[in-house]
């Protein structure tokens, strides 16, 4: 990594990555006595792509998931956009302009795709039940804007031809990217992917790859993503955290984090040395 | 051959009907994209100001007259414009077929030497960079959509819009120069290269002037009254003749509006939306849509089926009468018309085919049964026979005479000539000038006088003067006393049976034909299993007498159907047999492809054909099939060989005589 | 026309009629099942609690004057003035919004991710704890309703049709009531879908029924579309109550209208707003041609029983309703 400094840094391929946006202190989190994250700390960059790794059971998805609101830490803190986050249910993390999607996929079923994509514009729809009801002024202009924006998310993730399909008859790798999509059409300024590619056969997980690199290089969009696969993480993201048994054991680029002896450790097992 | 101030009233290049149209259609809808899930537009005059612009563009980039641009895209408006800029400018458009691979693209750009590639998406870019150590002649690329563009090397690639912005920003400086260009074109100009995927060898770049595109563009549009309220979906390859002259030759001709796709999945949709007056399809498309149709039918409610079964079959015998204008009972035209708002206008629309006036397949052979369904419906399908070559005109079906086994009669200026050995040729306005670069070919294909050899058999149908094509000119062979051999006309009409899987016949140097069979499985094993006939095995099935007696009867229609054509009265099949085994690629009796190998099949069952013509009517045979595992055994059966009974016909009985 | 047809048009006519009434409960219903999975068996209650609250808002009843008057020992019931019945109406909606935000907040949102049978079993207890409440507000004695809807039968049909049949028949006899009660139906299902299609609140609606989950990471509040929902179904049970209150007076048979409303789900399914409306329908009509033709035979009274046996037999037959989703267990 070059050139860390507060204000950024430019990354191998030249993009310019901005300054902090989110800033986990010293997160700590249980579930009745069993600690899931201890006492970890690191920083979410404007405009990279942040990576947690880790083998199954390290507490990567209850990061991601006191990130999204889902869980609330009983130790530490959490700093977004220069200011202290306090305990907050989910939807108003999201409505601060945090989307996610899940490992086990979360959409409604029983809507059509476009549907699905416009209810990530719902933060964004502040016409009054007045305006609504008559359907003029502001509610008439919202819903233009907002369907000019989903369709641009739909253009993009090229899912246009499943427009009007309802989710539940969409095959797995099509739900993953209309999730996507979901997430996308709300413009987050942080963008939590849980398991992006969990599920998926070797060309899938090509196209979401492409997918994630496309959506951070054409709208700029911060990503923090969590996964497994290895190879996959380590040529997307700019930045990577590993925790193993709930704590920190490394945390930078990916060549870094590749040489760390906790690291391969953590994945070879210690015996093996 | 007709002068262009005549016919066309001075319009000698496509530049200078795109001139024409934007005055005098400048505010109808020339160009629609679906994008962002709405249909985009472009009115004439709209079109002529992208052109224009992206024309100066290319001039500003240093396009030189007769320099070659390879396109490659799906179809979108961008690309047709990028063609006509092209012209514009004085230089050759080459469309390419988008999902060529890398190296099959770098061999075409290398052909004609590309100076410039105007392209799709990243995607293509990756291709040609891919392969750019090989063409030196390729200067800059410009693309369209330019994500995932960012962080490449610029210096030799553009943005389109971009191209199009520089073009705006020098108008007062190139505009004379352009003008100039334009003036110098006329019907003698190269409009466009085209590439035909040859079977055999290298792909070959068809060389097509405004004469041949502008003259087969009238002359067609006529034949069908073409006009400019047409509408079109563009959806088939760029680097198709066909594409260039729907989506082109005759929209620029007529002053019809293209439209375009939101995306390849997207087409059936998009079809529905835009409801083409004037269609045109292979038949594998028509094939799918009716396949997608019987499959959704089979899931529907009791009652719906019942109305689609009953109006259908209304319409199998009476639609096709009415459609050719034929005197049909008042009581069946009501019923007809009852169909019509039940059955029929819905289940058009949904195909997208509620509003087509014109429809043309062609390519290859469509099941009559097929065929017959979307006649039955009021859709005005026709068949056509076309070349690249040929600008695609050679043959067309007239309004009203229209049958499943010809292709038409000749197109207007078309003149056709069959050979000796049944291979048919064309001369017309629309005759291609020269193969690019392969002085060799053109010579073989073009005489001197400008015939063209198609490569195909056919003859003309006695009747009502209609082309009908046979088989390849160099499969069809000659029988003993020197008539006309065509065993893959008979196979094809045996093969529309669904029963029949597979069909070889025999007759070449012979006196008379005799055929093997394959029945198919699926078909016959399920007939089989409602009439409570057991077997274990195809060969068990295979020599089931009553299965014999069913092919028997498929083969004696076939008979009688074929005495109906003088010219192939004699392929009558005289004898047959069921084969006792599938043929099969593993056993190299056919390709991967699942094409007939004629000369390992006569080769491998010799004993068969030889029981075939000396009157045994059993055959004892061994053969050696390989399992699915790779292994090896061997079956015997003892074959039953059947006579077909051989129809009469009447006016050959005279000639033969 | 035979005067027998017409008879049974007639029947037919009043039948829809009243199918119109059965399907507004079990709209209710649908609504509530729909967005958070819980059989609101107080839904009946919540209609008798309307109409009660609508009846005491009008006549000026001060609420809870038996225990004011029992704790302090007064005598106040009135204040003495009368309310314009569409005032109540708009303050009844608010009692019945602000019942809906307590139902959220004190009992349902401690009950999230509870097996249904509690949250059913809970909604039983509201619907005693809210009967109760009901007759310490507003007394339990019946109570007249009239917010200026027609009554009685209507004389121009009547006249109209008379003319159909021979001397013995009379004409149609339709009741104001139900035609004005088949309007509002059709006007609320209406609001109703076009709300839950097009509007922000709708959406989200929509969304939280089908994933909480999903809901949630869009940045809906699950706490605010369920008093939204109870809200929505308190205006429902609402006009139900307005509807069944002008016809038979406020009492406490109107919440037994909810038993009516089981057999329409049987057959419409939980899940359907269409559902709703064509089983009420189908059991109005029912009931009403089966007591026609059926009834003089079995000694009359079917009513009382038909829309059961009905539902039974669906029950046995088609579990999941006419529309209602497959009932399969997903694993």
């Amino acid at each position: 990594m070059n050139d860390m400094t507060p204000e950024g840094y430019t990354t191998a391929d030249g993009r310019n990555i901005g300054g902090v946006v989110m800033e986990m202190k010293n997160i700590t989190l249980r579930f009745g006595g069993v600690v899931a994250i201890k006492d970890i700390s690191f920083d979410i960059r404007q405009g990279e792509i942040r990576a947690i790794i880790g083998p199954n059971g390290a507490g990567k998805s209850s990061m991601l998931n006191v990130i999204s609101g889902f869980y609330n830490p009983q130790e530490g803190e959490v700093w977004y956009k220069g200011e202290r986050r306090p305990p907050m249910k989910p939807y108003q993390v999201a409505q601060q302009g945090i989307a996610r999607t899940f490992q086990n996929i979360a959409l409604f079923e029983g809507m059509t795709v476009l549907d699905n994509v416009m209810t990530g514009r719902l933060r964004e729809m502040k016409a009054g039940l007045f305006s609504q009801a008559i359907w003029k002024g502001r509610a008439e202009r919202e819903e233009v804007e907002n369907r000019a924006v989903v369709e641009k998310v739909i253009d993009f993730l090229e899912i246009q031809h499943i427009r009007k399909t309802p989710v539940g008859r969409l095959p797995y790798g099509l739900k993953k990217r209309v999730e996507l999509a979901r997430a996308l059409a709300a413009e987050p300024s942080i963008l939590l992917l849980d398991e992006p590619m969990a599920g998926m056969n070797v060309e899938e997980k090509e196209d979401m790859s492409r997918f994630i690199l496309d959506v951070n290089d054409e709208f700029g969009t911060t990503i923090a993503l969590i996964e497994h696969d290895m190879g996959v993480v380590m040529d997307l993201s700019d930045r990577v955290v590993v925790m193993d048994y709930g704590k920190k054991i490394g945390d930078g680029t990916p060549d870094e984090v590749r040489n760390n002896q906790d690291v391969i450790d953590a994945y070879l097992g210690v015996s093996n040395d | 051959m007709a002068q262009p101030s005549q016919a066309t009233g001075g319009m000698d290049s496509i530049p200078a009907l795109l001139q024409r149209n934007a005055t005098q259609y400048g505010d109808k809808p020339a160009y629609r994209e679906k994008e962002y899930g709405i249909w985009q537009c472009w009115t004439w005059s709209e079109a002529e100001k992208e052109i224009e612009a992206l024309a100066l563009g290319l001039i500003n980039l240093g396009v030189n007259e007769g320099d070659f641009i390879a396109v490659i895209g799906r179809n979108r408006p961008y690309f047709y414009w990028s063609m006509v800029a092209a012209q514009s400018v004085g230089a050759v458009p080459v469309p390419l077929y988008q999902d060529a691979a890398a190296e099959e693209m770098a061999y075409v750009m290398d052909h004609c030497g590309a100076r410039f590639a105007i392209v799709q998406d990243q995607e293509q870019v990756d291709k040609l960079i891919e392969v750019q150590e090989g063409l030196h002649q390729l200067e800059h690329m410009i693309y369209v959509d330019p994500r995932g563009l960012r962080k490449y090397d610029h210096h030799k690639l553009h943005q389109f819009s971009h191209i199009q912005d520089q073009g705006r920003a020098a108008r007062e400086e190139f505009l004379d120069d352009l003008k100039e260009r334009r003036a110098k074109l006329n019907y003698d100009s190269i409009c466009v290269m085209l590439y035909t995927s040859g079977t055999t060898g290298k792909p070959k770049g068809v060389v097509l002037s405004n004469r041949n595109i502008i003259e087969a563009s009238r002359s067609s549009s006529d034949f069908d009254h073409l006009g400019a309220g047409e509408e079109v979906l563009a959806y088939l390859p760029m680097a198709w003749v066909g594409d260039f002259i729907f989506s082109i030759g005759q929209a620029y001709w007529c002053a019809f509006c293209v439209n375009c796709p939101e995306s390849a999945e997207t087409m059936q949709t998009d079809l529905r939306e835009i409801g083409p007056t004037y269609y045109f399809a292979p038949p594998r498309v028509f094939e799918t849509q009716l396949t997608n149709v019987m499959i959704r039918m089979e899931d529907a409610s009791r009652m719906k089926k019942w109305l689609f079964d009953t109006f259908m079959a209304h319409a199998r015998k009476v639609g096709p009468a009415i459609l050719d204008g034929k005197a049909v009972s008042a009581w069946d035209r009501i019923k007809y018309k009852l169909g019509n708002l039940f059955v029929y206008g819905p289940l058009k629309d949904t195909l997208g085919l509620g509003r087509v006036r014109v429809g043309y397949t062609a390519g290859e052979a469509i099941g009559p049964e097929i065929f017959d369904f979307y006649r039955s419906l009021g859709i005005n399908l026709k068949q056509l026979y076309g070349q690249t070559e040929a600008s695609v005109f050679i043959t067309l079906q007239p309004d009203g005479e229209v049958r499943s086994d010809t292709v038409g009669v000749p197109a207007p200026g078309v003149e056709i000539r069959i050979a000796e050995n049944g291979e048919v040729f064309y001369r017309s306005p629309g005759t291609f000038e020269y193969y690019y670069k392969n002085p060799e070919s053109t010579a073989d294909t073009k005489d001197s006088e400008g015939w063209v050899a198609t490569g195909d058999a056919g003859f003309f149908d006695k009747d009502n003067g209609h082309l009908r094509i046979i088989d390849r000119a160099k499969d069809v062979g000659k029988m003993a006393d020197g008539r006309l051999f065509a065993p893959k006309y008979v196979e094809n009409k045996l093969k529309f049976y669904p029963n029949i899987l597979e069909a070889v016949v025999f007759g070449n140097e012979r006196e008379a034909c005799t055929a093997f069979i394959n029945i198919d499985l699926t078909a016959v094993g399920n007939w089989a299993e409602r009439n409570n006939i057991g077997y274990a095995s195809y060969q068990e099935l295979a020599g089931n007498p009553m299965v014999l007696d069913t092919i028997q009867g498929h083969v004696e229609e076939v008979n009688r159907s074929l005495a109906d054509d003088p010219m192939l009265s004699h392929c009558q099949v005289n004898r047959f047999l069921i084969l006792h085994k599938e043929l099969d690629a593993d056993d190299g009796e056919m390709t991967r492809t699942r094409k007939v190998r004629r000369r390992i099949v006569e080769e491998k069952f010799k004993d068969l054909i030889t029981a075939l013509y000396d009157g045994s009517n059993e055959i004892y045979t061994e053969t050696e099939v390989t399992y699915e595992d790779g292994r090896k055994g061997s079956i015997s059966a003892t074959l039953t060989i059947r006579d077909a009974a051989v129809a009469d016909v009447p006016d050959m009985k005279v000639a033969a005589e | 026309m035979p005067d027998q047809f017409l008879y049974a048009t007639e029947v037919f006519i009043n039948g829809l009629m009243a199918g119109v009434l059965y399907a507004l409960v079990a709209l209710g219903f649908v609504l509530i099942y729909k967005a958070s999975g819980i059989f609101n068996y107080a839904q009946g209650v919540m209609a008798l609690f309307a109409a009660m609250t609508l009846v005491g808002i009008m006549n000026g009843q001060v609420p809870f004057s038996h225990i004011i008057n029992a704790i302090f020992g007064t005598e106040i019931h009135h204040f003495g003035w009368h309310v314009p019945a569409f005032l109540a109406i708009l303050l009844t909606v608010g009692v019945m919004v602000i019942f809906a935000w307590l139902v959220q907040r004190l009992v349902m949102r401690h009950l999230v991710g509870q097996e249904p049978i509690i949250l059913f079993m809970a909604t039983i207890g509201l619907a005693y704890f809210l009967e109760g409440v009901s007759d310490l507000m507003w007394g339990s004695e019946i109570k007249k309703l009239d917010v200026g809807l027609p009554q009685g039968g209507s004389f121009w049909i009547e006249d109209m049709t008379a003319g159909l049949g021979s001397d013995n028949f009379y004409g149609f006899f339709i009741d104001n009531l139900d035609m004005v009660a088949t309007v509002v139906a059709a006007l609320l299902v209406t609001g109703l879908v076009l709300f839950s299609q097009y509007t922000k609140q709708g959406r989200a609606m929509r969304a939280v029924a089908d994933d909480h989950q999903a809901a949630l990471s869009v940045g809906i509040s699950l706490n605010f579309i369920w008093v939204l929902v109870w809200s929505v179904a308190g205006f429902v049970a609402l006009v139900a109550g307005i509807m069944w209150g002008t016809k038979s007076g406020v009492q406490f048979s109107l919440s037994l209208i909810a038993l009516k409303a089981l057999p329409v789900l049987m057959l419409g399914g939980f899940t359907s707003i269409p559902g709703a409306i064509v089983g009420g329908l189908i059991i109005g009509v029912g009931e009403k041609m089966f007591e026609f033709w059926i009834g003089p035979l079995v000694g009359g009274a079917t009513e009382n029983w038909f829309a059961y046996v009905l539902a039974l037999l669906f029950l046995v037959f088609r579990p999941q309703g006419l529309f209602g989703e497959k009932i399969i267990e997903r694993v």
